[in-house]
């Protein structure tokens, strides 16, 4: 089972290997070769850190068969937050840097709690927040922009070059490699997963849902500070419109990735390059000068077709058990149900 | 809550009867509205002026309540749909390009709106129903796909990027108020915008459609419980489709009333429908797991929802606190349906633990069961 596991996710980040190598070369060749210079190596990665963060950030909710459509606004109202302190209150810019990150971690504690407590789909909590954020963002900083010399230590981090490549590249990197690590050995993490695959095996097994949940939802919400951190050191300044086109794109990612909208796994490499594959599309759309509303049609179509295309390789391999109905509620689930209503109250 | 728990209502005594009612969403927004309304009148009288005020909110309402029912009908399935937004603008598009190109009578450009917007909806159930893709995925790429598209055809049809038509008839529908509209010597009420017929009309339409409906019985099955609906022979996945279908023809006419109000289609229609279209179904007490509808409490949600709005806009306090106020409504809202639903079942076990019998072997049955007795009734 592990083994045809892993070799699936493996064949699948394969594939999505062969379409950047794939991407990479048709645009060298379209570009001539400039597209390989460090200038435009360095760009590409530059405005890669971002989505692949907040795409892992999306798929710390998925991991539990939840989501969080807050992903843009927790940015947005972090980055603004600890701007508006940096800028009018003379706040350090380290001291800044991690108001963001902690903002963020809260914001989506919050998310956590108020799903766990009041038991409403996470989508629509998340819908709310998200609504909250984004007003209370606009609210904070109005029509003006602060500019980035308000942080300069932070903008420093921004626009350092470790090894010809972006310094927040780097960071992206690390970040991915720490949460990979983390899904596979951390008990958390685990638990986590097993929430996410099976809410009642994992109650019977003596896991509590709800702190899965919590941990999910605060995970995502560190991830999302993270994002706006990184926003902070790279972007020429903060304004109301941060975080505004990050909801959709935090989704592609894991989605094309591999991750389950049901729950239960994660793809955290799948998601790095399916981040890096939105890329190419956006450099694609920049190299052949095409309008930027493509770019979504696109991401909306290989979405759709992902989605399709292993439900069929799904169906294909279990024939049978996929078109079964099981019977609605059999003694031993009724039971069970029992157990664990009477275990979660 | 709903049409579907009525006939245990009947036998309750006057007190019992009289807490329904007060626990009733909509007896609830209709308290809320009227405070609401009262109170910002009274501060500001302006908030009164018919051609200023009222008028433009009755507009607001009647296209967002269409919004609210297309959502609604995804809900009704324990579905979502994202794409209310993109298959608005790409009703409105339709219809712009048919009202443009061809010069065809407005009814023509209406329909063909409607379609474009209901063969995008079929297309989403076929993939929800017959390749079993999950809804959220499906509606949020075609969204996606949407978002990308229909600027892009705007941007072939016309130079700037918006179609104005000046369709006869168009200017009428979208802007004009019922007392410029008479039949002989009688006129319409004062401030009373045309297009909230139209809304009238889809709400009764769809009220129709699951209280007296064989289809819209079936789909409350469906979505009450859907291994249920397919074990008594109901064809779920036909259902699916036609719930999707008629909520991307809804989101299509709310998306072309948009643009008859504004007076030209443009790209920019349905980027701000996605979140009214949860408020109102869900602030009327439509259940997110499918199963119950309310169509009028969707119509209250919403104007309670577009009262807020105007009556910041009048206090002139920013928009950005619209949002907040939104979203906190929308927990609260949410948190007290949970808050009621377990006192509810509090009570309710209290009451057959009190009782000396229990009503016979089996389970009593569940509101949508007592919906499809009703209605065979």
């Amino acid at each position: 089972m592990k083994t045809a596991l892993s070799r699936f996710l493996h064949s699948q980040n394969a594939s999505l290997l062969g379409v950047i190598v794939a991407g990479a070369v048709l645009l060298t060749i379209q570009s001539s070769g400039t597209f390989l210079s460090s200038n435009s190596v360095q760009t590409f990665f530059q405005f890669l850190a971002i989505p692949i963060v907040i795409g892992l950030a999306q798929m710390a909710t998925l991991a539990v068969g939840q989501l969080n459509l807050a992903v843009g606004a927790i940015g947005g109202f972090s980055a603004c937050f600890a701007a508006v302190l940096m800028a009018d209150a003379g706040l350090p810019a380290w001291l800044g840097g991690l108001v963001a990150i902690v903002v963020g971690l809260l914001a989506g504690l919050l998310n956590g709690v108020l799903v766990v407590l009041t038991r409403i789909n996470g989508f629509i909590v998340t819908l709310a927040t998200m609504t909250i954020l984004t007003g209370a963002q606009y609210a904070l900083v109005g029509t003006r922009t602060i500019p980035a010399s308000a942080w300069p230590e932070l903008a420093s981090i921004g626009s350092a070059r470790p090894l010809g490549i972006p310094l927040i590249f780097w960071f992206a990197i690390i970040i991915a490699g720490l949460l990979a690590y983390f899904y596979r050995n951390a008990l958390p993490a685990r638990h986590m997963l097993a929430s996410g695959g099976n809410e009642l095996a994992a109650t019977l097994t003596g896991i509590s849902n709800g702190r899965s949940l919590i941990t999910a939802h605060a995970l995502s919400g560190l991830l999302c500070g993270v994002a706006a951190f990184l926003a902070l050191a790279s972007l020429p300044g903060a304004n109301k419109s941060v975080g505004g086109d990050w909801m959709l794109s935090s989704f592609a990612a894991p989605i094309i990735g591999g991750v389950a909208l049901t729950g239960g796994g994660v793809a955290v490499l799948g998601t790095v390059f399916a981040a890096t594959i939105i890329r190419l599309v956006d450099s694609a759309r920049a190299a052949f000068q095409l309008d930027p509303s493509w770019v979504n049609f696109v991401i909306g179509a290989v979405v759709l077709g992902t989605v399709a295309l292993e439900r069929v390789r799904a169906t294909r391999r279990t024939p049978k058990s996929g078109r079964k109905a099981t019977p609605p509620d059999a003694p031993p689930t009724a039971a069970v149900r029992a157990v664990v209503q009477g275990g979660t109250p | 809550m709903s049409a579907a728990a009525r006939p245990q209502a009947q036998e309750q005594s006057a007190a019992k009867r009289f807490t329904r009612i007060i626990s009733d969403n909509r007896v609830g927004l209709l308290i809320m509205i009227t405070v609401l309304f009262v109170t910002i009148g009274s501060l500001k009288p302006m908030f009164y002026s018919t051609d200023f005020v009222i008028a433009p909110m009755l507009t607001n309402i009647a296209i967002f309540t269409v919004i609210g029912l297309a959502q609604m009908m995804a809900l009704s399935v324990g579905q979502m749909n994202l794409a209310v937004g993109g298959m608005a603008s790409a009703g409105a598009l339709a219809t712009g390009i048919v009202l443009q190109r061809f010069d065809a009578p407005l009814v023509v450009g209406i329909i063909a709106g409607v379609i474009a917007g209901s063969l995008l909806g079929a297309l989403c159930g076929l993939l929800i129903a017959r390749a079993g893709v999950n809804a959220f995925v499906v509606t949020f790429a075609m969204n996606f796909a949407l978002l990308g598209l229909v600027p892009t055809v705007y941007s072939w049809a016309s130079p700037d990027a918006a179609i104005s038509v000046d369709t006869p008839g168009l200017a009428e529908l979208g802007r004009q108020t019922l007392d410029q509209v008479c039949i002989g010597a009688m006129c319409g009420p004062k401030g009373v915008p045309v297009l909230l017929l139209i809304s009238i009309v889809a709400m009764i339409l769809i009220g129709a459609l699951y209280s007296r409906m064989r289809v819209g019985r079936e789909i409350l099955l469906t979505g009450s419980n859907d291994q249920a609906a397919l074990l008594s022979g109901i064809p779920v996945a036909r259902r699916l489709i036609t719930v999707h279908m008629i909520s991307g023809a809804l989101a299509a006419l709310a998306g072309i009333m948009l643009g008859a109000s504004t007076g030209s289609f443009t790209p920019a229609i349905g980027q701000d429908f996605m979140l009214q279209s949860f408020l109102g179904p869900i602030l009327g007490g439509t259940l997110l797991t499918g199963g119950a509808v309310s169509v009028l409490g969707t119509m209250l949600g919403i104007t309670l929802t577009v009262v807020i709005r105007q009556g910041l806009l009048i206090f002139q306090v920013g928009v950005e606190w619209l949002n907040i106020l939104l979203g906190l409504i929308l927990l609260i809202a949410l948190s007290s349906d949970r808050i009621r639903t377990v006192v509810g079942q509090r009570n309710a076990l209290r009451q057959t633990l009190a009782k000396p019998q229990p009503p016979g072997p089996g389970a009593p049955p569940s509101d949508a069961a007592a919906a499809q007795m009703e209605s065979t009734r």
